[in-house]
């Protein structure tokens, strides 16, 4: 479907650049799970601009791998890449490196006010926006509802809450012979781990990069208390050894199976968990915010991607119009209800239409609102593959000095950021 | 009398002459793209290596700093695990490769039925792409839909494993993919070995009465012993380059376990714009390699060079 | 019992060297539901549903099409200066004759890391990153060891009185090249592109990064990176893999002698 749109796409291109006054762009985009979703999206642009040509070039749809691509287009001051899609943690590297154009006038201060702060915060750098925030994404905890119920259980508060049920379910259903396991999640040495990672250190007072200093607190005593917990009551407790190798793929299908009671996700699992030719779940399935320790507060990790227009681009003008235009409340709209794609427009949170399809959105609105960002910083895929290395070791083995660990990984980081000016 | 033998001479070295000037031509379209993209390049790598470059802080511009990112390599405890891990690599995959290869070169040197058939199966992995051979591996060992746990314990799901969560059976795990698809390579070199062995040697230790055992220790092992060389350098040279099978099936993880020196300088290069320092790994997977590679041409003497007509 | 214990080593190699590539042809036969079976099953119900969804949704094809250009011209380009140069060293007489040698062996023992960086740069100041040609200059580099050592390797066994009859007569060397020694040489340029071809097909680093545009990227690449964010193609990813293979199994099933001879030419001194 989305291939014959293309080809069309590339077929009435090519008959209309004889044309006068037809400008092409290229989107960097990746390939989408629900790509009619988009193909509307592009037909409609179409429709009201036909003066722009947009050629979509789809990458792969790995934050990782999608970003080495794009990287390589931009130090190669490519001019195949007018409009990108980026990850929420890129906007720092992208615009310190000079590759994103800044945003300012494409987006004006009135309508920035319109979305979410923390969306416009993640992509601002030195005072100027560099992405124009499309679709928010934060950690979430996903549930099976029938199962707690038999149980007797409301959504855990806590963590150690959530162990309990989760061994108190497992025991149980193992008694009637079903396996199951108590919880699945991303713990594989890669970007994910650090955004799992992230809110267990956050939900216990912990944190990476210590908001006041900058430096690294990742040896504080909640942070490595919190990543104890997860080595000993999580991957050595409730969790299958196998979400050491799991990405969100792997882990969401686990859950699919009915083989997990709690899985930590991102929004769009829900979609996927209620459709009954791909789940063997639907309708057994709710959302909750993630738990936080004793005496901490609920933290979910910010996630979601962003529009932005590459420096190198001899079209701005009519990039510009696109980026607009995808970050517009129409597009986010369309994206909300054919993908179940969390806005990043406020007013999107209220709209009959889109909490109809999406009525889990009005109770994590709270969740979006308050998602919390990864450090910001130009050197930010070095300091995450610090950071991967780091988690991946002190979960991965029983026996792990966690505390030496995470002053080896602080002195990397440290002596890491003193490079930035 | 005189002149005659002179002017021959002469003709002679100029035909000389233009033979070297002609071979020299020939050669030139294969060197100049040897130099360009091969020697050049090392050279090149060198000189970043000197340099602080990163691609993500433009502003810093490129700086020469000598030889502080060599300092800061021998303290980059990661890179010094990938390194270990690099060698152990090596080190074991190559052991095990030649094993199973004299395995494999000793029943392909037999005549019987269907040997055609055999020799076309264990050239298959070494043909497969290593990307696809490392999809199959990851497949294999996956802790639910894998053919290893089926193996090992049928339905009783309750035992399956996640394999690859394990640190060091994930190394293992690399080590087998990369065992099960070269072992082939090292086995073919090895048999090349084997048929230059005389058969009247064995006929006569037959006569003697020496046992199979005794022949394979006499009169195998030694004589084969340079092509088991040969086969050694070729698979060292090649298990330095590991790289595919990391990517694909692992990431270097877990707990960096199979993080290897060609991923990360891959990484640092490519995923995190140090440019300069990545070099540095470069240049140091360059060193070892060819260091190696010495070692092992002195153990082989100069008949590596073969033999120009 | 001798025999029996022969034969069943034989087998053995047999069964472990083609069972994982077997399981993976299975698993691109199955339907969704087969595998992501646990326990898993055996034998597919045989559907082709994986290769219609990796042809119509992944652009099989099109990193196929990608794939047979960059193995097939590299091929071809290597073959003809490996000819040349494999001439050279193999029958004139030449200076430092050794030293090249020495050098291209060096070359086929790089560690490709090692000049990725630099030889990125270089094809960025060309404009030839997202170029055929930008990829396949690098693999001919790089497989020109391969090529002019086996290509040499065959023209010394030739023997020399074919040549001086065609000097004799009145060939230069081009002549005797083209004329005498090159129809002779011909089973050993062929093994030689059989193995360029295999590598070329194979290669995966450097394509991952001078291909940065799906357009020109080859089959591994694509397999690679299969993998999405949300989706886990096991299917796709299988029959792909399958694509990617069988054309490599046909070669080695037909032309097993030639490349056993090949891969021995190359290292064994000759």
């Amino acid at each position: 479907m989305l291939l014959c749109f293309l080809g069309m796409l590339l077929l009435t291109s090519c008959g209309e650049k004889k044309e006068a006054g037809v400008t092409t762009i290229r989107f960097v985009t990746w390939k989408p799970n629900q790509p009619e979703a988009w193909d509307e999206i592009f037909r409609i642009f179409h429709q009201e601009n036909p003066a722009i040509m947009v050629q979509a070039e789809t990458g792969p749809h790995s934050s990782t791998a999608f970003h080495d691509l794009l990287t390589q287009k931009l130090k190669n001051r490519s001019k195949d890449a007018d409009v990108f899609l980026m990850d929420v943690i890129w906007t720092a590297e992208f615009a310190a490196a000079g590759w994103a154009e800044p945003l300012d006038k494409v987006m004006p201060q009135t309508e920035r006010d319109r979305f979410i702060r923390s969306a416009i915060v993640a992509n601002t750098y030195d005072g100027l926006l560099y992405g124009i925030p499309l679709f928010i994404d934060s950690g979430v905890l996903f549930y099976r509802k029938d199962l707690l119920a038999k149980y007797g259980f409301y959504p855990p508060r806590t963590w150690d809450e959530l162990v309990h049920q989760a061994r108190t379910i497992t025991a149980g259903e193992a008694a009637e012979a079903r396996e199951i396991s108590g919880f699945s999640g991303q713990f594989k040495q890669y970007e994910g781990l650090v955004c799992n990672m992230l809110e267990y250190l956050l939900g216990n007072g912990g944190d990476i990069l210590s908001p006041v200093s900058g430096r690294a607190a990742i040896a504080e005593q909640p942070s490595v208390d919190a990543v104890r917990f997860v080595r000993d009551s999580i991957i050595g407790g409730i969790a299958p050894k196998g979400v050491l190798t799991y990405q969100e793929p792997e882990s969401l299908d686990l859950f699919l199976q009915g083989r997990a009671v709690f899985l930590r996700s991102w929004p769009y699992a829900w979609e996927i968990a209620n459709d009954p030719a791909r789940s063997q779940i639907a309708g057994k399935v709710a959302l909750a915010k993630l738990p936080h320790f004793a005496g901490g507060k609920s933290y979910a990790t910010l996630g979601g991607w962003q529009v932005g227009i590459s420096a190198f681009s001899q079209k701005k003008e009519a990039a510009g119009i696109f980026a607009r235009f995808l970050g517009s409340e129409r597009t986010q709209k369309i994206l909300a209800l054919r993908a179940g794609r969390a806005p990043t427009r406020t007013a999107l949170y209220t709209d009959a239409e889109v909490l109809a399809a999406n009525p889990h959105f009005s109770d994590m609105k709270e969740v979006f609102l308050s998602a919390y960002p990864r450090p910001r910083s130009p050197l930010y895929p070095a300091l995450s593959n610090i950071l991967q290395r780091y988690f991946s070791k002190a979960i991965s083995d029983r026996n792990s000095d966690i505390q030496r660990e995470a002053e080896e990984a602080t002195g990397e980081i440290d002596r890491l950021l003193s490079l930035t000016p | 009398m005189h002149g005659q033998p002179v002017r021959l001479r002469v003709v002679r070295l100029s035909l000389l002459t233009r033979e070297r000037v002609f071979a020299a031509a020939l050669l030139f379209p294969g060197l100049l793209l040897v130099v360009i993209f091969a020697f050049y390049p090392i050279l090149y790598s060198f000189y970043l290596s000197l340099h602080r470059i990163i691609l993500g802080l433009p502003g810093l511009g490129q700086p020469f700093v000598g030889l502080r990112n060599y300092a800061d390599l021998l303290h980059d405890r990661i890179a010094l695990h990938a390194l270990a891990n690099t060698l152990l690599f090596v080190l074991s995959s190559t052991l095990l490769e030649v094993m199973f290869g004299l395995c494999i070169a000793l029943v392909m040197n037999r005549h019987f039925r269907g040997r055609g058939f055999l020799r076309a199966s264990i050239l298959v992995p070494w043909a497969i792409p290593t990307v696809v051979s490392s999809q199959m591996w990851r497949f294999i060992f996956h802790d639910k839909y894998g053919l290893l746990n089926f193996i090992l314990f049928g339905p009783d799901i309750s035992r399956y494993q996640a394999w690859l969560a394990a640190p060091s059976i994930a190394f293992a795990a690399i080590v087998t993919a990369d065992v099960w698809k070269t072992s082939s390579f090292a086995a073919l070199l090895i048999l090349a070995g084997l048929q230059t062995i005389p058969d009247d040697l064995y006929e006569a230790a037959r006569i003697d009465g020496a046992s199979a055992w005794q022949q394979f220790r006499k009169i195998t092992l030694p004589l084969v012993r340079p092509a088991l060389l040969v086969a050694l350098l070729f698979r060292t040279m090649d298990a330095f380059r590991v790289f595919d099978l990391v990517f694909v099936m692992t990431q270097g993880g877990p707990a960096d376990s199979t993080n290897v020196l060609q991923f990360y300088g891959y990484k640092k290069i490519f995923a995190e714009g140090l440019m300069g320092y990545g070099s540095t790994v470069s240049v140091l997977v360059f060193l070892v390699t060819f260091v190696t590679a010495m070692v092992y041409l002195r153990l082989l003497g100069k008949g590596m060079f073969g033999n120009p007509a | 019992m001798k025999k029996t214990l022969f034969f069943s080593a034989a087998f053995l190699i047999v069964w472990l060297s083609l069972l994982p590539f077997l399981w993976f042809l299975a698993t691109s036969l199955k339907t969704e539901v087969e595998i992501t079976a646990i326990p898993p099953v055996l034998l597919p119900s045989a559907t082709l549903h994986f290769y219609r969804t990796s042809i119509e949704q992944y652009d099989l094809l099109h990193y196929a099409k990608n794939s047979v250009i960059v193995a097939g011209l590299t091929t071809c380009i290597t073959l003809s200066v490996s000819l040349f140069a494999g001439y050279a060293l193999a029958r004139l007489r030449l200076r430092a004759k050794g030293l090249i040698l020495g050098c291209l062996l060096m070359v086929s023992m790089f560690p490709q890391i090692s000049i990725a960086g630099p030889v990125w740069r270089i094809l960025q100041s060309l404009g030839w990153l997202n170029s055929y040609q930008g990829l396949i200059l690098p693999y001919v580099t790089l497989t020109l060891p391969l090529g002019i050592w086996i290509v040499a390797s065959f023209f010394r066994e030739l023997p020399a009185e074919l040549e001086d009859a065609a000097r004799v007569d009145g060939c230069g060397h081009l002549q005797t090249l083209f004329r005498v020694m090159l129809p002779l040489a011909a089973p050993g340029i062929f093994t030689a592109a059989i193995l360029i071809f295999i590598y070329a097909w194979n290669e995966f680093l450097f394509a991952l990064l001078i291909m940065t545009q799906q357009d020109y990227q080859t089959l591994p690449v694509g397999i690679a990176l299969f993998q999405g964010q949300y989706t886990l193609p096991w299917g796709e990813i299988a029959a792909a893999s399958t694509i990617a293979t069988v054309p490599l199994v046909i070669l080695v099933f037909f032309f097993q002698k030639r490349i056993i001879r090949g891969l021995s030419a190359g290292a064994i001194k000759g």
